[in-house]
């Protein structure tokens, strides 16, 4: 069995008359692609085209359109409350970046110690669990345990003899709140990756390391976690990715008091979009998130040097 | 060739696939919540046209009851009805998307803070001089006057008028447990002093929270005692909100007396208008505000919902203020408006005062006969159906003077409370800048009640605020 390196393996370019045929064989899965391709281009690259269009114009529901040019972007660049909600997004966006980054890890490694294996998956399914609940239920049964009367929290502080805490009309509070209940809702799914990636380290590597006399904490620290970098990266890509696009926690999760330190980028967006009905300035803001999300993306991709 | 095969297959199947799809997609692109009749609804002749509705409260509870409903209307106006119901919360996003992609509706239901932006943009039509050549729209025992005031509310500079009522719309007003007040021995509250007691025994003696609310909204009945009105008021042509003004500062403190001494449901900062309701069935507090139609539904959903035999849910006055009146604050006026490309206007428009007769009332208020209800030898009977929807399919309240509902039995509480309304009821003036306004306005009430600021500081930072980004003059 060959085994493979990690190095780039270099092949030299083939005859031309190979490659002709090789694309006659490649032709019908190309074919193949067309469904996926198409739907890509309808459904997803037409309207961000079209979003383009509306975002440079005075958008009327019914009747004429007229492109007013950057106007809707300045007023977005010019709106205190866009980067209020930007700031608020760096915020709640680059806490649930970096505790939801280590958390599942710390997790995953704990995890991989438990022996009984009943224990384990038991374990392993409580906490992947919430990743299947909607916002809507989530936040909602959060806000239901959070409450001052009757709230499951505040009764068993109350048992303690602490008096009942505002968690959720009180804006710093409430950040945090938000913070760890985002964790708490996907470290599972995460979790779950770290898992797979640790059952895919070979055995035998720990095997070596045991007859050099290496302790259990040396083999967590110089093969489990090198071992993990790989799934790392991606996870720590697509945290990035969805960085600037808090949604559905917010909205279900806000309230009149804490909205001026929780409300983030795409509440900003809804608020002006469906709120307001200033559809223009609501698109103008969305593309600004969008290139602005490109833009971590690819920074991210060059800090990591992440590769597919 | 092997491969060709494959690929023509594969292909096939996409294409059966996703021609399956889009059948779907065009068989539910009405925008609906799958629970609106889709597809026009038949009422005989294939040459009939076609009118469009698009609606968030009208119809029946499932699909069956929608194409039904539809039907009904159909019959009445000789035509083919499409109901697209998008019932289910965001009902403005949904129809403000269908708008924009350019969907033909001959009808929109909407209600006076998007009727503004929609006629200030053009987007619906200015319906006045039909509405006084109609025999039905003009008769003002069908529309009273001041229906008209409240929509006007929302035309560009007061000038036109852009929809027709739906239904009574009613006034928010504080709900009370009238078993329990009449089991302690107290009377009607005049003062916040009186309801302070009021709260206060409920708390003493039946372990209840006097007051519930969800936020802010609403607090009219306590603001009325400082003769403050909710919403904007226009003073010596400047735009000003009452409730960021120091007359409202002993209102604000006075909530936060009840919260500090427990008589407040402190959860009132998250809590939603199912969690007051939910909370005054159960018994978990005494009081909350709230629409004068939910008087009768609260005390009809209590003999299912387990509250006790002896729950009695009655409509209170609210405070008086200082110039002997009291105040509660009319709801958004909920109305149908006919969109500027509306491809049938004239059929629209008759449709509107079909609403507005009989038939109309009597679809909108008990549903469609043969399965809401039945009538024999001029007597109507509720089917089980009927009793469990409620007696709601869009209009539970007809405006008509005309209107007498068959079921009094089932209105216990009502009465009383829709009086209120119209003797203490004004329609709050807002813009399109209020949503906002109101977000700040909440921010600093809830600080106020909860003891985070003083009243006045509450007051004075909203008030700045406010006056910053324009959304008031003075």
């Amino acid at each position: 069995m060959r085994v493979l390196h990690s190095q780039k393996l270099t092949t030299p370019r083939p005859p031309l008359a190979t490659s002709i045929s090789k694309w006659r064989r490649a032709v019908p899965l190309y074919v193949m692609l067309l469904p996926t391709v198409a739907y890509f281009l309808i459904l997803t690259y037409y309207p961000l085209v079209h979003s383009v269009f509306i975002s440079l114009q005075n958008f009327n529901l019914i009747g004429n359109r007229p492109f007013v040019g950057l106007q809707n972007y300045q007023a977005v660049l010019s709106d205190p409350n866009f980067w209020a909600a930007f700031r608020n997004t760096l915020f709640l966006g680059a806490s649930i970046l970096i505790i939801g980054f280590f958390a599942p890890i710390v997790i995953a490694l704990s995890l991989n110690e438990v022996l009984q294996q009943w224990a384990k998956r038991t374990l392993q399914m409580v906490i992947y669990i919430p990743h299947l609940f909607s916002w809507v239920v989530v936040g909602g049964l959060w806000i239901q345990l959070l409450n001052p009367a009757g709230g499951l929290v505040n009764a068993v502080l109350h048992a303690f003899g602490v008096p009942p805490v505002q968690f959720m009309s009180d804006p710093n509070t409430a950040r945090w709140v938000i913070i760890l209940v985002s964790v708490w809702k996907d470290v599972g799914f995460n979790c779950i990756l770290y898992l797979a990636a640790i059952v895919g380290i070979n055995p035998e590597l720990y095997n070596a390391a045991r007859v050099d006399g290496a302790s259990h904490w040396q083999e967590v620290w110089h093969i489990t976690i090198p071992s993990l970098i790989r799934t790392m990266q991606v996870v720590g890509l697509l945290s990035i990715m969805g960085l600037l696009r808090l949604f559905d926690q917010i909205y279900v999760m806000r309230n009149a008091v804490i909205e001026p330190k929780v409300d983030v980028l795409m509440t900003y967006v809804y608020d002006q979009g469906f709120t307001q009905m200033n559809i223009g300035q609501a698109t103008a803001s969305a593309l600004l998130i969008l290139v602005a999300t490109l833009l971590l993306t690819l920074l991210t991709r060059r800090l990591v040097q992440f590769e597919l | 060739m092997k491969a060709w095969g494959k690929v023509g297959t594969l292909l096939g199947v996409s294409v059966l696939g996703i021609a399956t799809l889009a059948g779907c997609a065009s068989a539910n692109s009405n925008g609906s919540n799958s629970s609106g009749s889709g597809n026009p609804s038949s009422s005989g002749s294939s040459n009939e046209p076609t009118l469009t509705i698009a609606e968030g409260v009208i119809g029946g509870k499932n699909p069956q009851e929608n194409t039904a409903f539809a039907n009904a209307i159909g019959k009445a106006l000789h035509c083919k009805v499409q109901l697209i119901q998008m019932a289910g919360g965001n009902y403005d996003q949904k129809l403000m998307t269908m708008l924009a992609s350019g969907q033909k509706i001959d009808v929109v239901y909407t209600e006076g803070s998007t009727l503004a932006q929609l006629a200030k943009a053009g987007e619906v039509t200015n319906l006045q001089s039909q509405i006084q050549q109609s025999s039905v729209l003009s008769d003002p025992k069908v529309v009273p006057q001041y229906e008209w005031n409240d929509i006007k509310l929302s035309s560009p500079g007061g000038q036109g008028i852009y929809a027709v009522p739906v239904k009574y719309q009613g006034a928010l007003m504080a709900i009370v447990r009238q078993d329990w007040m009449q089991q302690l021995g107290l009377s009607q509250p005049k003062t916040l002093n009186d309801y302070y007691h009021i709260f206060q025994t409920f708390k003493q003696k039946k372990g209840a929270y006097g007051l519930t609310l969800s936020s802010l909204y609403d607090i009219e009945p306590f603001m009325s005692s400082a003769g403050v009105k909710n919403g904007y008021v226009m003073q010596n042509g400047k735009l000003t909100i009452p409730y960021a003004t120091s007359a409202a500062v002993p209102v604000y403190a006075w909530l936060h007396k009840l919260y500090a001494n427990g008589l407040l449901d402190p959860n009132f900062v998250t809590n939603s208008t199912a969690d007051e309701r939910n909370g005054l069935l159960a018994g978990r507090v005494g009081m909350f505000v709230y629409w004068d139609a939910w008087v009768p539904m609260l005390n009809n959903l209590a003999k299912t919902q387990g509250a006790g035999s002896s729950f009695d849910a009655e409509a209170l006055p609210s405070a008086v203020g200082p110039n002997g009146k009291s105040l509660v604050s009319m709801g958004d006026t909920s109305v149908f408006a006919i969109p500027s490309n509306a491809p049938d206007k004239a059929l629209a428009f008759k449709f509107l005062e079909w609403w507005n007769t009989k038939p109309g009332e009597l679809l909108g208020s008990l549903g469609v006969p043969g399965i809401d209800y039945t009538v024999k030898n001029g007597v109507y009977q509720l089917t089980s159906i009927g009793i469990a929807e409620n007696m709601d399919h869009g209009d539970p309240e007809p405006i008509s003077s005309y209107w007498q509902n068959p079921f009094p039995q089932m209105q216990k509480g009502y009465a009383n409370a829709r009086q209120i309304g119209v003797t203490e009821g004004y329609q709050p003036l807002i813009n399109a800048n209020w949503n906002n306004a109101q977000k700040i306005i909440w921010q600093y009430g809830d600080d106020a009640i909860l003891g985070k600021i003083s009243p006045a500081a509450a007051v004075s930072k909203m008030h700045a605020q406010l006056l910053s980004l324009h959304y008031i003059d003075q």
